[in-house]
């Protein structure tokens, strides 16, 4: 059979029907992952326009264009949104589009799971969103701190849509992170050993073991924090017995680690596109390598450094901060490589590229102003000041943000087939970085001065007003510099140049595939000799007398998990409506829960139960369950 | 579109004649199982951080055990069974297996049933909304009997599959994945009648 049958017979097995249903009952990891992207980008924008919304009350002193409570609801909602529901979904829709096709496999290890975790995320963010739609939106930050978030301090349902549409969105990160550790431990091309892994696989796999140890304790918070306000217990009520303190540790035992989970892949994201525009390897592979599952360990023992106010023993105390010291050590080692591979090689300075050195630029200033806060005196006079907030922003858009458009502006000709308008990008970049910069850096000055976070309006005469008027200015640039990029998006989707296979020259296996991929990703499964597999002299296509190309049926190679040599072939499932279904009915177990109609729950959670039950049964004669 | 292309692993086509994957569900399993767990950890780290406040604390009269014993029997029996019912699996023979899964789905309904009156043995002197103790104390309880009765729903459906030994190979997975979950339901049993009962009625009452 020659290659072009070949490649037909794989398209009929793989392609998905292209009509309503297949819309909904898509497994591919593609169609996923850039709903994922889309999805986030969207929050993305609706959290920013909520911010923009803060920066107008904040313009002036004494300003009244919206109420307190308001104000509370917008910049609740602006953090819940940015942090949950765009930092992690963004990371981790480029991990689903790009991990499968870096790793030579043709789909993820559970393909129906991969799609219900798609679904139950859109379906916990229209949950989260239903509140402040009933004008009773969570009031008291992302961190929601007891006894603020009891009944009695705060009515409506507000509390109650944080914490079930959390719950509901931890199932669905919990979910992520088992379909993404087995895809990167069985499903390598063969020969690709985890020694020469793209970078982009650590930095995934590490999040996902974070996040499996990790979301029970927000889980296990929300639910106690639930119960306190609507079912009469006593967690967080000091009157019976309760310790509000105890949110505070539940929440940042899942927090502190969370902050890696948003951070992580972004940082692997510029470890993949610094070495591609230095054009040569990245120096000291091994070294991010482990300095980026160190991080993932050892954030889990960073987290009082959060509580260093609520009064603890003084070694405790020390011992959490040399802690978040040590932890810098290792996103410090990173950083050095990135800028050694920088100074060895020879820049091609893309717009990827910009996106990249700025993320190098912002996290330094970010990082070093954490260290600074990680020393327990310092963080006393800085704590619940705007300092923290000049920190915090300088981290997640520093190490989140740049990294995130860095990947757009690298791997939107693999995704669409068309490259973005260089010019336009790099004015976009200019742009963004300034407004970054004139917006946030003023917040580190103001902290200093005094001015304490989350207050939704100040008196003149504090010597606030000036800087609080640039950052406003700053915030509107940045949302300008934004906006340039998603008109760039727009009109390179239709007008963009062709790109070709591999417009970049760029090493990792994905880019060896036709822009966009086809459905079945590629036609011979590659066999990897180096970490870089599209600059060495070995052909991973290599394959006559086609024997690696498994079409009988929709077929992936399983290697072992060390060495990658085959043990076994996948058997991938095809469309179904089941995992969309399972995220409904969740959906409406939450959504029930949340108003405390028991009845309603109880019907959701058997649905539930049925539909999960649908979804395991075997179809035909012969085909496994599970 | 011909979705049900079968395979045929004698073709060169699929070559090096592999065998089909049978271990990505155990995986997932061991995954939910540490997660899961991980939960359970932070119920129990909030148990001993509210105790804390010992004034609220309800060590003066500690859980009575006696149902609890029960229920440890009946886990670990159950435990027992399944293991040996996937041995059945692993040795093709499938009668052996499904009598055992159907003892073992017995032996989680008693242990369900245990439960409820141990349940209501505890209500009568403490309840959720007594203390921080009584809301810890049931939040753990319920959070066991919903993993049991999910654990019972999920040995029920394996002894409803048709049959465990299909055309293909791997014709454990189904079953060896519901007894990863069993065991799991058994060892957090273990630790909540450690923690909750015994360690609690030993220092109040001693050896």
């Amino acid at each position: 059979m020659s290659t072009t049958a070949v490649a037909q017979r794989l398209k009929e097995i793989w392609e998905t029907p292209d009509s309503i249903w297949g819309k909904f009952a898509t497994v591919d990891h593609k169609e996923i992952g850039i709903r994922y992207l889309i999805t986030a980008f969207v929050l993305m924008c609706i959290g920013g326009v909520e911010a923009l919304c803060l920066r107008v009350q904040l313009a002036r002193p004494d300003m009244l264009i919206m109420p307190p409570e308001m104000y509370d609801q917008l910049f609740s909602m602006h953090g819940i949104t940015m942090i949950f529901f765009y930092a992690y979904p963004i990371l981790a829709g480029f991990s689903n589009y790009l991990i499968p096709l870096m790793i030579g496999s043709r789909d993820m290890a559970y393909p129906r799971l991969n799609a219900f975790t798609y679904w139950s995320f859109l379906f916990s963010a229209i949950l989260m969103y239903i509140a402040p739609l009933m004008g009773q939106g969570p009031h008291a930050g992302w961190f929601s701190y007891a006894p603020y978030t009891l009944y009695r301090y705060s009515p409506g349902h507000g509390m109650d849509f944080y914490a079930m549409a959390l719950i509901f969105f931890m199932i669905s990160l919990t979910a992520g992170g088992i379909n993404f550790i087995t895809t990167i431990l069985k499903m390598r091309a063969p020969g690709m050993s985890i020694n020469k892994m793209p970078l982009m696989c650590y930095s995934t796999l590490t999040i996902s073991f974070a996040g499996l140890f990790a979301a029970p304790a927000l889980i296990a918070c929300c639910v106690f924090l639930e119960l306190d306000r609507r079912w009469g217990t006593h967690f967080f009520s000091v009157a019976g017995g309760g310790n509000p303190v105890l949110w505070q540790q539940l929440f940042w035992f899942f927090g502190h680690p969370w902050v890696y989970i948003i951070f992580l892949p972004a940082t692997a994201m510029v470890s993949m596109i610094i070495p591609v525009f230095s054009r040569r390897p990245i120096v000291g592979y091994s070294y991010v390598a482990v300095s980026t599952m160190l991080t993932g360990v050892v954030g889990f023992s960073v987290w009082l450094h959060h509580m260093f106010t609520v009064g603890m023993s003084d070694m405790t105390m020390s011992f959490f901060s040399a802690g978040s010291m040590m932890i810098s050590l290792f996103t410090i080692v990173q950083i050095v490589c990135w800028v050694v591979t920088m100074w060895k090689g020879r820049l091609v300075t893309t717009t990827a590229m910009h996106y990249a050195m700025a993320t190098i630029a912002v996290l330094i200033v970010g990082g070093l102003n954490g260290v600074v806060t990680g020393i327990i005196p310092v963080d006393w006079q800085a704590h619940n000041t705007y300092f923290v907030v000049g920190h915090i922003h300088y981290v997640l858009i520093g190490g989140n943000m740049f990294p995130v458009f860095a990947g757009l502006y690298y791997w939107y000709p693999k995704m669409t087939g068309r490259m973005l308008s260089e010019k336009l990008g790099k004015v976009s970049f200019w742009v963004m970085f300034l407004g970054f910069n004139v917006g946030f850096f003023p917040m580190q000055i103001v902290g200093l001065l005094g001015m304490p976070r989350r207050i939704y309006t100040y008196p003149s005469g504090m010597g606030w007003a000036a800087m609080n008027y640039i950052e406003t200015v700053g915030a509107f640039v940045l949302a300008g510099g934004i906006l340039l990029s998603v008109i760039n998006f727009i009109v390179s989707r239709k007008s963009g140049r062709i790109a070709g296979r591999n417009p970049w020259n760029a090493d990792t296996l994905e880019w060896a595939l036709d822009s966009p991929p086809e459905p079945y990703s590629m036609v011979h499964f590659p066999t990897v000799a180096t970490r870089h597999p599209l600059w060495d002299q070995h052909d991973e296509e290599d394959d006559p007398d086609n024997m690696r190309v498994l079409d009988g049926g929709r077929l992936t190679y399983i290697t072992s998990w060390l060495d990658a040599e085959v043990v076994s072939v996948a058997k991938m499932p095809e469309e179904t409506l089941a995992p969309m279904l399972l995220a409904l009915m969740m959906f409406l177990f939450f959504l029930a829960l949340a108003f405390q109609l028991v009845i309603w729950a109880c019907g959701g959670f058997g649905a539930t139960l049925l539909v999960a039950f649908y979804w395991l049964w075997p179809r035909k004669k012969g085909e496994e369950a599970l | 579109m011909n979705h049900s292309v079968p395979i045929n692993r004698s073709s060169k086509l699929v070559a090096l004649d592999l065998p089909l994957d049978d271990t990505r569900g155990i995986w997932a399993m061991w995954m939910v199982v540490a997660t899961e767990a991980t939960l359970f950890i932070c119920f129990f780290g909030a148990y001993f951080y509210l105790e804390n406040n010992k004034d609220r604390w309800a060590y003066n009269h500690p859980p009575a055990e006696h149902w609890g014993w029960g229920m440890l029997a009946a886990i670990l029996l159950s435990a027992l069974t399944i293991w040996l019912g996937d041995r059945a699996v692993m040795r093709r023979s499938y009668g052996h297996a499904r009598a055992l899964l159907a003892l073992t789905l017995l032996l989680g309904v008693g242990y369900l049933i245990m439960q409820g009156f141990d349940f209501a043995g505890h209500w009568a002197t403490l309840t959720p909304y007594s203390n921080s103790y009584g809301s810890i104390f049931y939040v753990i309880e319920s959070f066991d009997a919903l993993h049991a009765i999910v654990g019972v729903l999920i040995l029920a459906y394996v002894l409803a599959l048709p049959h465990y030994a299909p055309a293909r190979r791997a014709p454990y997975r189904p079953y060896r994945v519901a007894a990863i979950y069993w065991y799991f339901v058994a060892t957090i049993w273990i630790a909540i009648f450690c923690l909750l009962y015994i360690i609690p009625n030993l220092r109040v009452y001693g050896f």
